[in-house]
């Protein structure tokens, strides 16, 4: 058996319906493609609901692997060991229809609103070391009360990858618009494995053919291929 | 205690059975003279002080023994007392995405402190109803009462939540405006007066309805014997517990995160989510602790004040 962790809830277009066992949504496939390469049938894959905080605990881990738009950073790979990247991320704005920051995002203009993100995500750091904005940004403990805070108008607009905000604006909140996406800064998301786990060596491999093969490129496609065509915001 | 003084426990063989540590300080006349109430370690002389600073010592041995050579100890202590990130979380660093646990503090402390205030007025009057007795009131009673069940019945988180993004959601001008840790104070206050209004009631009810007879046949009217005789009286019995809802309510103010304020609790685990690592938390445990430790003190002296008062006040 292959053991596989991930969040509940999970949200589209990384998994469909909060169920990564149905093999849809990008990183639900990236997945089983990833157990196929290593020799796991669909039924010798099983799902672990691990949240985010939880996948760096000391100690033996309940996965083998963890799947969770985690983001790799070198500070993190001392506590635990990631995969090569399986998406390059961008982030990304949305707000309020009608709201100033829709049309005023300049650099400058940036500075002056309030921003919301999740908490343990990228986007505080980007936030604060790019947007470099006057007020402190508000942290949200999950990605509801984030789009919760936008909608009540709490915060001008959330800082999150490209992907998520692209469905947050065309399916979740209706009167939102994505502003745009800001340039890459060469951030990617990686698979978690307990650190110093030798499967990681096997599942690079897996990567480096589904990479080779087109696979990656072509589910990227299939499940992300809306959210590759966002204007492009300068910090 | 000192040995010049008559201890029936050595005189009778030198061995203390654990009772009697206690016990040994109760003989009629040390309370006044030594002035305080019987103490953990007081009474048994100098080998019973040995003797229990030799266990404590064991008893600290195997347990920092059990964890330092525990199989994953290593990593244990790297990821919750590594003091290089406790030191990056205390003085935060932004531009990596985490900030000051230090200085996130300062928010929890004054939550706290504009709460407590709150929390004090509202109890009171909370109680001062419950206990009217006047027949046009009772429909303020009654909401008092619901009141009261309610904010007691429902979990602090989910009163936050419904004011941190319930309120902002009405649109009501300036109402709806507010930062997140006033709705955060509200809700704590809110709830916090629920209990402190039972606090208040039983130290209204431990005051013996004598002393209002003798008030009022002094000529005080209701309003100036509830004011100089009845208040005085009961806040005094309700000091500690009052003190005992304050220290928790100061690491309540931690919840208040919840809604993207980022006060200590937030603060640190911004910084283990980012790191990945937990040494945030002991920082901020840390924090609480030294705010929480001198009002728990303050509070034992306060019960023990109040304790000789009352002695003294019997044997007069």
């Amino acid at each position: 058996m292959l053991t596989v962790a991930t969040d509940s809830p999970v949200f589209p277009p990384w998994f469909e319906h909060n169920n990564p066992a149905n093999g849809k949504g990008y990183e639900s496939a990236v997945a089983y493609a990833i157990a196929a390469q290593l020799g796991f049938s669909k039924s010798q894959v099983q799902w672990a609901k691990e949240p985010f905080n939880n996948a760096y605990a000391p100690g033996p881990k309940k996965f083998d692997f963890d799947i969770n738009e985690v983001s790799v950073t070198p500070q993190r790979a001392t506590a635990v060991t990631f995969s090569n990247g399986y998406y390059d991320v961008q982030q990304a704005l949305v707000a309020l229809q009608n709201t100033p920051i829709v049309t005023k995002h300049s650099p400058a203009d940036l500075k002056g609103y309030v921003f919301g993100d999740q908490v343990g995500t990228t986007s505080l750091a980007f936030i604060n070391s790019k947007i470099q904005p006057t007020t402190q940004p508000k942290v949200f403990e999950t990605l509801n009360d984030v789009k919760q805070a936008l909608q009540t108008h709490q915060i001008a607009a959330l800082v999150t990858d490209t992907p998520t905000a692209q469905f947050i604006s065309a399916d979740e909140i209706h009167h939102s618009v994505l502003v745009g996406q800001f340039p890459s800064t060469g951030e990617h998301y990686g698979l978690v494995f307990q650190q110093g786990n030798p499967l990681v060596g096997c599942v690079n491999k897996a990567i480096a053919t589904l990479k080779g093969n087109g696979t990656l490129k072509s589910l990227q496609q299939q499940y992300l291929q809306d959210y590759l065509r966002v204007p492009v915001l300068q910090p | 205690m000192d040995d010049s003084q008559p201890d029936p426990g050595a005189s009778a063989g030198g061995y203390l059975p654990p009772g009697e540590f206690i016990g040994g300080a109760g003989i009629p006349g040390t309370f006044a003279a030594a002035g305080r109430g019987p103490r953990l370690l007081s009474g048994g002389g100098r080998r019973a002080t040995a003797l229990s600073t030799a266990s404590t010592l064991v008893v600290l041995a195997i347990l920092a023994a059990v964890f330092l050579l525990a199989p994953g100890s290593k990593e244990v202590r790297h990821t919750f007392f590594s003091p290089h990130d406790m030191w990056q979380s205390l003085v935060g660093n932004p531009r990596q995405g985490y900030y000051s646990v230090g200085s996130a503090l300062w928010l929890n402390i004054r939550m706290f402190l504009i709460a407590e205030v709150l929390i004090l007025i509202l109890a009171l009057v909370l109680a001062l109803i419950r206990q009217s007795s006047g027949p046009v009131l009772f429909p303020l009673r009654i909401l008092t009462t619901v009141y009261v069940d309610f904010f007691r019945g429902v979990p602090l988180i989910l009163v936050i939540f419904a004011i941190g993004f319930g309120v902002p959601a009405l649109s009501l001008g300036f109402i709806s405006l507010q930062s997140a840790a006033v709705y955060g104070v509200l809700a704590l206050v809110l709830t916090y007066s629920a209990y402190v209004s039972e606090v208040y009631r039983a130290g209204l009810n431990s005051v013996h309805r004598s002393q209002v007879a003798a008030a009022r046949s002094l000529g005080l009217s209701q309003q100036a014997a509830l004011r100089h005789v009845i208040l005085p009286q009961a806040v005094r019995t309700i000091i500690p517990p009052l003190l005992n809802d304050f220290i928790s309510l100061q690491k309540d103010t931690a919840l208040v995160g919840i809604l993207g304020a980022i006060e200590a609790n937030k603060a640190a685990e911004i910084f283990s989510d980012t790191v990945f690592n937990y040494s945030s938390y002991t920082v901020a445990a840390i924090f609480f602790l030294l705010l929480t430790i001198p009002l728990a003190r303050f509070t034992d002296h306060l019960i023990e004040r109040d304790r000789r008062r009352r002695l003294a006040g019997a044997t007069q």
